[in-house]
């Protein structure tokens, strides 16, 4: 298997922020990685999961351990969780990693620089700080005071949500990436290695030395060694103990650490009932509302509202019950003892897990060391030792493993400043990327709900720590990644961009009193856009719009009153039509496909176009060699005529010339001469092909310089025009028949509908479509265009598609204004070329 | 039983006299009638109102319970959209007797004019002589009985209800087809004909719909847009949504569908801006401290005007489009905000009516959900004429939001796919209009302001005939107002950007010297206060927003809001998805929304030096484009304001506040 590393091999990670149809989606701030979610579920819903890895793998180097136990802040922060359900963005990433994951490599990266760093701390902080000085091309050396490298990833986390060979695969994936990466396990700091050391040997240092020590409850009676911390157990079990412990056990804390002690218990042998007492109320719950469900479909009891006060002798834990009271400072609220309420929990074994700390006695005799933590500051991650970094629980207090990350990607940012020799580096921010990822096109995203894991809980066999939780199969992950509402993706609105919709979100979540936020927000929408049509914009139909009736004019029903589309093409012969539409282009098409048009046509009362006639079909001959009797019109090539300088023309059959914009002028003088009926405009050019027509815009000119031509000579009713070149919607043709036209002639369109494939320049088929099913399309087409076209004629109050006129139309750009000779909506001014 | 003498009072006060009389349930004699308009109009007490002679347009029109026994001939638009009552006329009756009726009771005993029986939801229209041309034209249920004969288009284009003719009838209208009498009916006709003194013995010929027309033949495959710039880049004209337009055309055989509006880029208000630098807007004081936003529109006849805080309306959409959770926690925000909302087509929720201050009623072609008692307890009345999203056409909704709820408060049949009538039975051109304000006045007495709702078209001709009409306010909306669903051939393609649509409208205005008494306000495509300070400096007095605030509550823009399966519960019917939308949430996030606005118009007021909104002027803006300086004749200064880099504070804040 191969995998395209064009992107992951470079150091600095790109922001993509200044893209103006982009804004990263609430997923993606919410990580403090910036995983660029919704491309990665759009790449799974394209079953692209070796580009979805890479998205994942980007700013992530734990993916798969991520894709278990991540506390995948992305969710609650998905909007789609505010209407029926977030979408289920960790477990998709554990997909693509179940899926791909073993296999998935990053090439590796060489040692270009001569400087080395020191990490103390084999960590989610320490080892992702490692991968970006690796990256840039540092030896850095990761001292572990433990036997294995991943820090809380391994002794804090069971293997029942973390299995055997996970943390395995990111970090071998991280060690073959990064050969310079030398890791010096059992090698704690202050015993194996001295502070001495590592500054004399390295040019910076970081600490990454985690929180791997149980804070205590403070309370009386807690010495008693029935009561045991909550890392220290974990870190135990995690270790492969499997104690048998007393029948009740009680679990104090209600974070991540007291979620997985709790359900560690539960599988233990001897253990009937475990219970987890808890302050505050559910709501206030520090700890992944995922996991706390697992906790309770897996038998768990939770005692909410509950403080402990004191250790009973050998056999309960006094508690108080609370009530939720005031918010504290940090927003929360604070719980309330109630008095009076003591009363006793039995239980022969508790666990506190109120919170870890970090302790280190080397950093403590230099002075490096702040109560529970190292002492650091966020901003540049630094100690007052310049050389040294902090980084993780370690450094900032707990927090989640992308968190921790979210530190190694801050603090590898500072060394590597530190180590150029930039003093002052702009301050660290977690970029953003886009994959630019097309949108999902599932017809039943809007109303799927959640696909929901198997959850399986303690399994057959609780001591084993069998994994909670299957993945998704394959098409359960298509399903789920259609939900996605893509946020990031650039909306189909020019007017409700992407950018204009989230302005408009955040100014609903922002207050009058917020005056800075207010005052953002108001400069950023005060910035100019830029000008949608620029001095390249070339004139299309795009700038043409239609003026609706209202009172001016009676308004006609386009949904139901009639609208007359009879054609008499030809100002002296005439070709009659029910509707005044042509098919061209089908002369070198396959027999299918203008067979299907042949009897479509037919039916409808249009015509076709060509060198070839169509069975059944009303016929515009264009004439190469001489004309076909069969013809029910003729159409001469004016450059041959002109260049003749006289026309055969038979006396029953309508007759035209087919004019480019070389030789509007002297084919109208031509054809006015020769009495000819009507003239088809190549706005194209290179009719009867498509090719040209697939090229490039249509050259609208052409229409004007004819009108204005043949009005300057007063002879607008002396010959047709009929109009061929770029035709889109029935929309376009209505336009180009208020411009002047009698009757239109579609190509590009007409194959369009049919399946051609027009990405080699032209026109290609496939026998994909049914002969019934091509015959419908090319009857649809022609329905389609002649109702959108009578459609826009009720609008402006026509009862008959052939008296749409110029003055049913308004330019909205300058250029089209100019060039088909419209008035500006608003100014009602005419342009003259 | 009061006598009124009409030879003595002048309409408006007999009609008072008459509404008195219904308060006090006495009965009413009216002579000397002269044909007089609006006899009886807006009443609903049980009273009987007897006409001795022959009455005007819309007689015993827009009542709810009333009795009205004329003696001679009436008008046109006898009984027009009754509710329940009766309407018994004497002798002939001209054009749309018993429009929308909604359940009462016509009886003409002698011939009646064309197109009896418009949009009739409900109740019976009986005709004792001859019926003119389409009788029961797009009616949507209830009976209409002809003994006589009746003419061509019997029951053109009806969705449901039933047309017995007595007599000949030349031709049959679209989608119709005649059926046998059912058990029963007959026996219902000859106890309505003998309560009203009348016999047939002759047979009846049943019409109904024959439901071919009801519902779009085959339903479009549903795709999510692409991203805008796709389709409009020159560089590649045949691009991707082109090529996945004609793909799907080909498929159905007609436009598509979507909602939203404009998609395509057009000339609009960010590419004007204002003269002077206004990014260091003063942010010592409280920005909202001593500049006056406060903004009252519609007083223009003596009606008591709409008062708001600021010169911001909420747009009118419906309950049907929206769901009606969405239409409480709009309300709600208009009254937290101080700014009115407005029903849309369609009918007034109680819940709406209740959180509302200020709440618009909506009076459309179809006469979906218009009735007086809703009227009466409005605060504003606008007459729906079109809508920039899809001017020209009426509204439209699929059959997948037309639920039994939904057709019960609209008065029709449920699971259609409702297309609305494009004009009005009783506005064919701009006189009727001004029979159609006098008799919407008359029925509410003259208390309420009355607008008018266009799609801009020929701007600057139909404000001079809205001014001439008599309309207190003009809600114009241009063509990137948006909709539930309409074609996107017409989103994209009829009417003139909301920039020239105010140009023309105040050129227009000015043309004919109007004193500045109707008020403009101006919608489609607003996102925010620097553009709607921006359009009342080109000359509105208000602006209306409609998708900004959907999107504040939630709306993604996904753009599928005519399928009906809104993922948000915003633009839905369905329950289950209606559940997914928090009212109290989204009410609140609408209102910060529109604070925010309010904010933006307050500091930008005070950094351009006004302490009044309404001071800023044209001489604060300049064009950014050609295209914008052409629209406005503002003057064009590009690059005034110099496009500085695209700023990431902007998300970084509104993903925070999450």
């Amino acid at each position: 298997m191969s995998f395209d590393h064009s992107v992951t091999a470079t150091t600095d990670l790109v922001d993509d922020r200044n893209d103006l149809h982009y804004v990263p989606a609430p997923c993606q701030v919410a990580c403090p990685v910036g995983t660029d979610a919704p491309s990665y579920i759009a790449y799974i819903w394209q079953g692209e999961y070796e580009k979805a890895l890479e998205a994942i793998n980007a700013t992530n180097p734990f993916s798969a351990i991520c894709g278990r136990v991540c506390d995948a802040p992305c969710e609650p922060a998905c909007r789609r969780a505010d209407s029926d359900d977030a979408i289920a963005i960790r477990n998709l990433k554990r997909h693509v990693l179940d899926s791909l994951g073993s296999d998935f490599a990053l090439p590796p990266v060489a040692v270009t620089q001569s400087k080395t760093v020191a990490i103390v701390g084999a960590g989610p902080a320490g080892l992702t700080a490692a991968q970006d000085l690796a990256e840039a091309g540092y030896e850095v050396h990761v001292y572990e005071a433990t036997d294995r490298p991943g820090g809380m990833m391994v002794w804090g986390i069971p293997r029942f949500r973390l299995p055997e060979g996970v943390i395995e695969q990111d970090i071998q994936r991280m060690s073959r990436h990064c050969p310079g990466i030398k890791i010096h396990l059992n090698s704690a700091l202050g015993d194996q290695v001295t502070l001495g050391e590592l500054k004399q040997n390295h040019d910076a240092l970081l600490m990454a030395i985690g929180a791997s020590v149980g804070k205590t409850m403070n309370l009386p009676g807690e010495s008693q060694p029935f009561v045991k911390d909550g890392v220290g157990f974990l870190h135990r079990i995690n270790a492969g103990e499997r104690p048998h412990l007393p029948e009740t056990v009680l679990v104090i804390g209600g974070g991540d650490v007291a979620m997985d002690a709790c359900r560690a218990v539960k599988r233990l042998p001897g253990v009937k009932s475990v219970k987890v007492i808890y302050r505050r109320d559910a709501e206030a719950m520090p700890a992944r509302a995922e996991e706390l469900q697992g906790a309770i479909d897996e038998g768990i009891e939770m005692v909410y509202n509950t403080q402990p006060i004191s250790v009973v002798d050998g056999r309960a834990i006094r508690c108080l019950r609370t009530e939720m009271g005031e918010a504290d400072t940090d927003g929360r609220r604070r719980p309330v003892e109630v008095a009076g309420s003591e009363h006793d929990i039995e239980c022969g074994l508790v666990i506190a897990a109120v919170g870890q700390k970090a302790k280190c006695a080397e950093l403590e005799a230099h002075g490096l060391m702040a109560e529970d933590r190292v002492k650091a500051i966020f901003e540049g991650m630094v100690t007052e030792d310049q050389m040294i970094f902090a980084a993780g629980d370690g450094g900032f207090g707990g927090s989640t493993i992308v968190e921790a990350m979210n530190h190694g990607h801050r603090a590898a940012y500072y060394m590597k400043a530190f180590l150029q020799g930039n003093e002052n580096p702009l301050p660290y921010k977690t970029p953003y990327r886009t994959r630019r990822v097309e949108i999902c096109n599932d017809p039943l995203w809007e109303i799927n709900p959640r696909v929901h894991q198997e959850f399986s809980g303690l399994g057959e066999n609780p001591i084993e720590f069998a994994e909670i939780e299957s993945t998704y199969t394959a098409s359960e992950a298509k399903v789920e990644a259609a939900r996605c509402f893509r946020c990031d993706a650039e909306t189909g609105s020019a007017d409700f961009t992407v950018e204009s919709r989230e302005s408009i979100f955040a100014m609903a979540r922002m207050t009058s009193e917020q005056d800075d936020q207010q005052q953002q927000i108001l400069d950023s929408r005060l910035e100019n856009r830029v000008d949608p049509f620029g001095t390249e914009h070339i004139a299309t139909l795009d700038d043409l719009v239609f003026l609706p009736a209202n009172l001016s004019r009676l308004v006609i029903d386009p949904y139901r009153e009639e609208c007359k589309t009879r054609t008499e093409l030809g100002a002296n012969r005439h070709l009659v039509l029910d509707i005044p539409f042509i098919v061209t282009g089908l002369d070198n098409a396959p027999a299918e496909i203008s067979d299907a048009y042949g009897k479509s046509i037919a039916n409808a009362g249009a015509a076709c176009l060509g060198r070839r006639g169509i069975e059944g079909a009303k016929w515009l001959q264009i004439v190469d060699d001489k004309v076909d009797s069969a013809a029910d019109a003729v159409v001469f090539e004016a450059d041959t005529v002109l260049a003749a300088g006289s026309v055969e023309k038979s006396t029953q059959q309508p007759a035209g010339l087919l004019v480019n914009n070389s030789n509007v002028e002297q084919a109208i003088d031509f054809g006015l001469a020769h009495e000819l009926d009507f003239l088809v405009l190549d706005a194209s050019g290179g009719l009867p092909g498509l090719d040209a027509e697939f090229t490039a815009a249509p050259d609208l000119s052409i229409i004007r310089r004819a009108v204005k031509h043949l009005r300057q000579l007063n002879c607008e009713e002396e010959i047709d025009l009929v109009y061929f070149g770029g035709l889109r919607t029935g929309t376009d043709s209505a336009k180009v028949l208020a411009l002047g036209a009698i009757a239109v002639v579609i190509g590009a369109s007409a194959v369009l509908a049919l399946g051609a494939d027009i990405s080699s320049g032209s026109p290609k088929f496939s026998s994909e479509l049914s002969h019934v099913e091509r015959k419908q399309r090319s009857a649809n087409l022609l329905q389609a265009f002649n109702s959108e076209a009578s459609m826009m004629a009720r609008c402006t109050g026509k009862t008959n598609l052939q008296n749409l006129e110029p003055e049913d139309l308004r330019a909205i750009t300058l250029i089209a204004s100019k060039t088909v000779g419209i008035p500006m909506s608003g100014s009602l001014e005419i342009h003259q070329t | 039983m009061v006598t009124l003498d009409l030879s003595q009072l002048d309409i408006t006060q007999a009609n008072e006299k008459i509404r008195q009389c219904g308060r006090e349930g006495v009965d009413v004699e009216i002579i000397n009638p002269d044909a007089r308009h609006n006899i009886g109009v807006g009443l609903v007490d049980p009273i009987t109102v007897k006409v001795k002679g022959s009455a005007g347009y819309f007689c015993g029109g827009l009542s709810d319970g009333a009795h009205y026994e004329i003696e001679s001939n009436v008008g046109w638009a006898v009984g027009d959209n009754i509710y329940t009552g009766s309407v018994v006329v004497g002798g002939n009756a001209g054009a749309i007797a018993g429009v929308a009726i909604r359940g009462a009771e016509i009886v003409i005993h002698g011939n009646m004019g064309s197109r009896a029986g418009q949009v009739m939801k409900a109740g019976t229209l009986c005709c004792g002589g001859n019926a003119a041309f389409m009788s029961g034209y797009m009616m949507y249920g209830g009976r209409i009985i002809i003994l006589g004969d009746a003419a061509e288009k019997v029951g053109q284009d009806m969705s449901a209800g039933e047309i017995f003719i007595g007599g000949e009838i030349e031709s049959l209208g679209n989608d119709t087809e005649i059926v046998d009498m059912a058990p029963g009916d007959l026996e219902s006709i000859n106890e309505f004909l003998d309560r009203y003194g009348m016999s047939f013995s002759g047979q009846f010929t049943k019409v109904v719909s024959a439901g071919k027309k009801l519902r779009y033949g085959n339903s479009e495959p549903r795709t999510r847009p692409q991203p805008f710039f796709i389709s409009s880049q020159s560089s590649s004209y045949w691009n991707a949504k082109v090529q996945e337009d004609i793909w799907i055309k080909g498929e159905v055989g007609r436009y598509r569908i979507r909602g939203y509006g404009a998609s395509k880029p057009v000339p609009h208000l960010n590419d004007i801006a204002f003269a002077r630098d206004i990014t260091q807007a003063p942010s010592d004081a409280s920005v909202l401290e001593g500049i006056n936003l406060r903004t009252k529109v519609g007083g223009r006849f003596g009606a008591k005007p709409l008062d708001l805080s600021m010169p911001v309306m909420i747009a009118p959409m419906s309950f049907g489009a929206l769901s009606r959770s969405v239409k409480i926690a709009l309300a709600r925000a208009s009254r937290l905000s101080g700014i009115s909302e407005s029903t849309g087509e369609g009918g007034m929720l109680d819940e709406q009516r209740e959180e509302a201050d200020q709440l618009i009623f909506q009076m459309l072609s179809g006469r979906l959900g218009w009735n007086i008692k809703d009227m009466l307890r409005a605060d504003a009345l606008e007459i729906y004429i079109s809508q920039g999203a899809k001017p020209g056409l009426g509204g439209q909704l699929m059959a997948k939001k037309v639920t039994p709820e939904l057709a019960k408060i609209r008065g029709i049949p449920e699971g259609i796919d409702l297309r609305s009538p494009s004009r009005h039975p009783d506005v064919l051109g701009a006189d009727d209009l001004v029979i159609k304000v006098d008799e919407l006045r008359e029925a509410t007495g003259h208390k309420k302001p009355l607008g008018i709702k266009m799609g801009a078209g020929r701007v600057n001709d139909d404000i001079k005939i809205a001014y001439k009409d008599g309309f207190d306010f003009v809600e114009l909306d241009g063509l990137q107002g948006s909709t539930g669903a309409a074609s996107t051939e017409v989103l994209e393609n009829v009417g003139i950007p909301t920039l020239s649509a105010i140009q023309e409208a105040v050129d227009g205005l000015a043309e004919i010297e109007a004193k500045g008494d109707m008020h403009l306000v101006l919608m489609g495509g607003i996102k925010d206060g620097i553009d709607a300070v921006k359009m009342l400096a080109l000359g509105a007095h208000c602006v209306s927003i409609g998708t900004a605030a959907m999107i504040a509550g939630g709306c993604i823009a996904c753009m599928q809001c005519h399928v009906g399966s809104c993922p948000v519960g915003i633009a839905t019917q369905d329950k289950g998805h209606e559940a997914r939308y928090d009212i109290d949430r989204q009410a609140q996030n609408i209102h910060r929304y529109f604070e925010s606005v309010r904010w933006q118009m307050a500091a930008i007021t005070k950094a351009l030096g006004y302490d009044d909104v309404h001071s800023i002027n044209r001489d604060d803006l300049v064009a950014l484009t050609p295209e914008a300086a052409e629209m406005t004749g503002l003057r064009y200064v590009p690059g005034q304001r110099d496009n500085t880099q695209h700023d990431d504070k902007l998300t970084d804040l509104s993903r925070k506040a999450g």
